[in-house]
């Protein structure tokens, strides 16, 4: 009699809260696996972040497992573009609709940021930014995914951003310096390259730039994931705030000051405008 | 190396990126900033023609009006003209008409006059007529001829003086 006067909203509360307090009690009741764990923490964390131990085979070479990330973000990110050329934009409209509406946000922040940082050769830095704007922001994305990995030690492990790697950041840095040095080089001559020449933290700053932010998101969420009792809830403030913030913050900036560097490369020289006008 | 920085996975790090950059500019970036700008040229091409269509039309409505205000000008000289000839006009035809009835005025009263006189002349013989009829009637017996003639020639003379008085009245 008296279940016939209880809502089915109240049935249903009373149910969840009982399953998640006799989930909570049993979990504290077994106690933290943390003597079943393959590595301690302080392994875990030194191997995220030097990548010492676990390796995974590549056709036989070993590599970090970021690079593998790289592999697989590239892949997708190639086959979604063949997609979208393929099918999506021979039927643009004038009118966009929501789809087309957000490829186009995306093309203009990135023609918009080379426009406003580089006014000279614009479409060149436009692409490379547009580019590194995509790897960064979805390679990050990509860690939340939690796509796992066996390691040649035979451990599984949930495959980390790309640029987490102090390799894949370095990677980074160097191709956006090589960049703008050819630019340089390209537009201006000898004077351009020196122009560059003259920056020549710029690859150091960018790599770890990269490197630091996505390392302390990675670490934060190692730890995170490593205890048990911290993973309720928790997880997706730390999710939100060091992976979709970092992948945002991290895209904006790289692809910020390649464009001003590379406007400041490609600019053309003073003296040569003068006598131009004369 | 320190950091077990590869310097092997840097490179394997930065061909996918590259190839990954390249791919992703010419199947997505290109093809988008093209089809934006096409998009753009095409609205400005449409703002353009709209801002000549519009100076066109300014100038047209202007040209317009101007003929207007000229074809305004241009009736309001003709109403100007046309009350001018019709005013001439009338009184030309009222002028005719005066004279025309002037002289219709004119005939009748003559015509009249000749009527007249014809009615009185003809009248005075029939009462003349009469008159010697009705007096050799009366004086058949006693007037004698000379008494006859007396009376005769009196009549006579009465009848012109009140002819000649009535030519005199009028």
């Amino acid at each position: 009699m008296s279940s016939k006067k209880l809502s089915g909203k109240t049935i249903y509360l009373i149910v969840w809260i009982s399953l998640l307090a006799i989930i909570l009690a049993a979990i504290f009741i077994v106690g933290l696996p943390s003597g079943e764990k393959a590595e301690t923490i302080k392994e875990v964390m030194r191997d995220g972040v030097l990548h010492e131990d676990n390796k995974i085979s590549l056709f036989g070479l070993l590599v970090n497992p970021a690079l593998i990330s790289a592999y697989i973000v590239s892949a997708a990110l190639i086959i979604g573009a063949v997609i979208i050329r393929i099918f999506v934009i021979p039927h643009f409209k004038t009118v966009p609709g929501k789809f087309q509406l957000i490829l186009e946000e995306l093309v203009s922040f990135f023609s918009g940021m080379a426009k406003t940082n580089s006014p000279h050769k614009t479409p060149v830095v436009g692409t490379y930014i547009f580019g590194a704007g995509c790897y960064i922001f979805f390679s990050t994305i990509f860690e939340l995914l939690g796509i796992q990995a066996v390691t040649t030690k035979g451990h599984s492990i949930a495959l980390p951003a790309p640029i987490a790697d102090i390799n894949g950041a370095i990677a980074m840095g160097i191709t956006s310096y090589a960049f703008i040095l050819i630019a340089g080089a390209v537009c201006n001559g000898a004077k351009g390259v020196l122009g560059v020449l003259k920056d020549f933290s710029l690859p150091i700053s960018m790599s770890f730039r990269l490197f630091g932010a996505l390392l302390s998101g990675l670490l934060v969420t190692e730890l995170v994931y490593y205890y048990v009792s911290l993973s309720f809830v928790l997880p997706v403030f730390v999710g939100v705030m060091f992976t979709l913030l970092h992948a945002a913050i991290q895209t904006y900036v790289l692809t910020t000051l390649v464009s001003i560097f590379y406007g400041e490369a490609v600019e053309p020289n003073p003296k040569k405008i003068k006598e131009k006008k004369a | 190396m320190p950091l077990n920085i590869d310097f092997t996975q840097v490179l394997l790090h930065m061909l996918n990126f590259v190839i990954l950059a390249g791919a992703l500019g010419f199947l997505l970036f290109k093809p988008i900033t093209k089809f934006m700008a096409d998009r753009q040229k095409h609205f400005e091409d449409l703002a353009k023609e709209n801002e000549e269509a519009a100076k066109t039309n300014a100038d047209m409505k202007a040209e317009y009006e101007q003929k207007l205000e000229e074809a305004k000008a241009e009736i309001a000289d003709m109403h100007r003209n046309a009350e001018k000839e019709a005013a001439e006009t009338a009184k030309e035809y009222i002028d005719s008409a005066h004279q025309k009835a002037n002289a219709i005025i004119a005939a009748a009263e003559t015509e009249a006059e000749k009527r007249k006189e014809s009615i009185l002349d003809s009248a005075q013989a029939e009462i003349s007529e009469l008159v010697l009829s009705a007096t050799q009637k009366l004086l058949s017996d006693t007037v004698t001829p000379e008494r006859n003639s007396a009376l005769y020639d009196e009549f006579i003379r009465r009848t012109d003086k009140t002819v000649a008085d009535e030519r005199k009245s009028r």
